[in-house]
């Protein structure tokens, strides 16, 4: 790990994040245009701060028992209101560290649970790994993001997390699908900027207007994963990151 | 002296747990040659676990809107189904698949339709209670309501406490998930005409299902090479077992676009794999009881068992218009087993004799399983 070594001051340092739909803010009770978020969850670990010349240093997790681990911190941007029946009040709107003291012009991190956690027990895991909303028995560990909208008669909402793994429960050998988004963006300055999520870049080329809630669950089967992996970055037919994804953008505070 | 110490010791020892086994023993109770299911390491069976384990079955309290309970979808009376084509969560939402026989569940190496990952009664057992996509039980991210359910109420404090003897504060979710896969583990079918007729009863089933037998088994119907041993599938396990014994199999129910898809809401092991030769893999479900558990097959799109053979007999089932369309028969990844067949009509009746030889009234109707309210 390159974050800071014994001769290196390290600075505190946070990340926030903000949903959007567009330019226009969006949440569980303000809608933008016909849309409104009903959930909007996911897990941020291997965070790296990058300077001009391309250097990476590690962002260190401040471990606080609720929503971060020293690897994985929870970003929860739904407050359990509005179209959001099934969430909870609580929100955890930044990621929160220490870098090495350092001038960085970019941000990267992946969107997803590490292998190694994403396949322990669930219920015997720490905050906020213990979340059963964000655990997908059914795959064999997290959903990496729970992300949707919905309108009056429709909406779409994607679920993202490992899929095809081998093994039984308690023993995955491997994923043949990891799908795990890599975010990485430039011009991002901490303290200066924001990290908007944007519904609509996410849900581009995804039919919202056809009277019926759509999904995306992560299968490797699933055609409405096609438009939506697209915009994570994500090849749908291997669950490789292969290109930049557009969903995470630099927003100004 | 060591020697006379060692006896008392062991004496005192076995003693000691000789009082803690009256109390909360447990016995399989099983015919000589039925082997004991597995049970996982970490959930010993006992008969507090397996009691709470039945309350907490039958409790709709573990639903989101106090509506639903395991029962819901799994009734005594329809061997633990729920005689829909799919079945139908607390809010309303429609599952892509039909609710399935708990009856021997215990031994099937694994879960659900196609789900290759879910090998315990414990992991399955989380997807109904929380998953949200369909929802079943709805209780995804609201855990502690159970906590409170078992600590608030006297007889589950009191059967936790004695379900889970070395645990500090038996109430939690894993706790309530692993009584109620206990009691899952426990609906065991072996009294069926069919198991008698096994056992030397001369006359526990008509000759006519006696042929129907001598169908089944044979190599022109081919229905045992899935629906094979002593709970009639190919993926079941025991306490015994020395391979990991799992089927999956296209019988050829679709073949969309000739191209041997499946519906895209039930592509089977291919959902879970990716792997094109996985479409339509499905587990071959137990036989037993399969004459109360109608609607059949992962959708429900079978609704007689006389459409069943229809199916097998065809060799593949055809759909002949509408967005399913499509020969089954000729589906590329189909089955090498179903081949179709000759059948007259009286030897269908035999077939279905025989096939309602398997439904044991005792797993129907004992209080065992019941409702304990």
């Amino acid at each position: 790990m390159a974050a800071a070594g014994c001769t290196e001051p390290t600075v505190p340092v946070t990340v926030p994040f903000v949903a959007t739909w567009g330019n226009s803010p969006i949440s569980c009770s303000q809608a933008a245009g016909s849309q409104r978020m009903n959930d909007l969850r996911f897990y941020v670990s291997d965070i790296e701060f990058l300077a001009d010349t391309g250097a990476a240093q590690s962002l260190t997790l401040d471990r606080d028992g609720s929503w971060q681990t020293a690897r994985v911190a929870l970003v929860d941007l739904e407050d359990g209101s509005g179209a959001c029946d099934n969430g909870t009040p609580a929100v955890n709107t930044e990621l929160r560290g220490q870098v090495a003291a350092g001038a960085y012009t970019g941000i990267r991190f992946v969107v997803g649970v590490p292998f190694e956690d994403n396949h322990a027990d669930p219920l015997a895991a720490a905050a906020p790994l213990d979340d059963a909303a964000m655990h997908w028995h059914w795959r064999s560990g997290y959903k990496f993001l729970r992300a949707g909208v919905e309108g009056t008669d429709d909406g779409f909402w994607v679920h993202l997390g490992s899929a095809g793994c081998k093994g039984t429960v308690g023993n995955i050998e491997r994923c043949s699908f990891p799908n795990r988004v890599v975010v990485e963006l430039r011009d991002f300055e901490a303290g200066r900027d924001r990290i908007a999520f944007d519904f609509e870049r996410l849900l581009s080329g995804t039919a919202l207007d056809d009277a019926a809630p759509g999904d995306c669950s992560s299968g490797p089967a699933e055609s409405a994963c096609v438009e939506p992996f697209a915009r994570l970055g994500i090849d749908h037919a291997t669950g490789d990151s292969v290109a930049s994804q557009s969903v995470w953008r630099v927003a100004e505070k | 002296m060591r020697n006379v110490a060692y006896v008392l010791v062991t004496v005192a020892l076995i003693a000691g747990a000789l009082r803690f086994l009256q109390h909360n023993e447990w016995r399989w109770d099983l015919p000589g040659n039925l082997p004991p299911p597995t049970v996982p390491a970490d959930n010993p069976m006992n008969s507090a676990k397996v009691e709470l384990g039945r309350w907490l079955f039958y409790d709709t309290r573990l639903s989101v809107n106090g509506t639903t309970s395991c029962a819901s979808c799994h009734m005594q009376e329809l061997a633990f189904t729920d005689g829909r084509a799919r079945s139908v969560g607390a809010t309303g939402q429609l599952h892509p698949r039909s609710s399935m026989t708990l009856v021997n569940a215990a031994y099937a190496s694994r879960l659900t339709w196609a789900n290759q990952l879910l090998a315990k009664l414990e992991d399955q057992a989380l997807t109904p209670l929380l998953g949200d996509n369909p929802v079943e039980m709805g209780m995804g991210g609201r855990e502690t309501i159970i906590v409170e359910m078992l600590k608030s109420e006297p007889r589950y404090s009191e059967l936790a406490r004695r379900a889970f003897p070395t645990d500090a504060d038996p109430h939690s979710v894993l706790n309530a998930v692993r009584s109620i896969a206990a009691f899952v583990r426990t609906i065991i079918s072996y009294d069926s005409p069919y198991d008698r007729h096994l056992a030397g009863d001369e006359d526990a089933i008509s000759e006519s299902a006696k042929r129907g037998m001598d169908l089944f088994f044979s190599e022109r119907l081919e229905c045992f090479h899935c629906h094979g041993g002593f709970n009639f599938t190919d993926s079941t396990t025991h306490a015994n077992s020395r391979v990991d014994q799992v089927g999956y199999h296209n019988t050829g129910l679709y073949n969309i676009d000739a191209n041997g898809s499946y519906p895209e809401e039930n592509t089977g092991l291919f959902d879970m794999t990716g792997e094109r030769r996985d479409m339509g893999r499905f587990k071959a479900p137990t036989l037993r009881n399969i004459a109360v558990t109608a609607p059949y097959m992962h959708d429900g799109s079978a609704a007689t068992l006389d459409d069943v053979i229809d199916h097998y007999q065809r060799g593949g089932r055809a759909i002949l218009d509408g967005p399913l369309a499509g020969d089954g028969r000729v589906s590329p990844y189909k089955s090498n087993f179903i081949r179709g067949f000759e059948l007259n009509e009286s030897e269908r009746d035999d077939l279905l004799a025989f096939l309602h030889s398997l439904t044991d009234e005792n797993v129907l109707t004992s209080e065992r399983w019941a409702d304990p309210r």
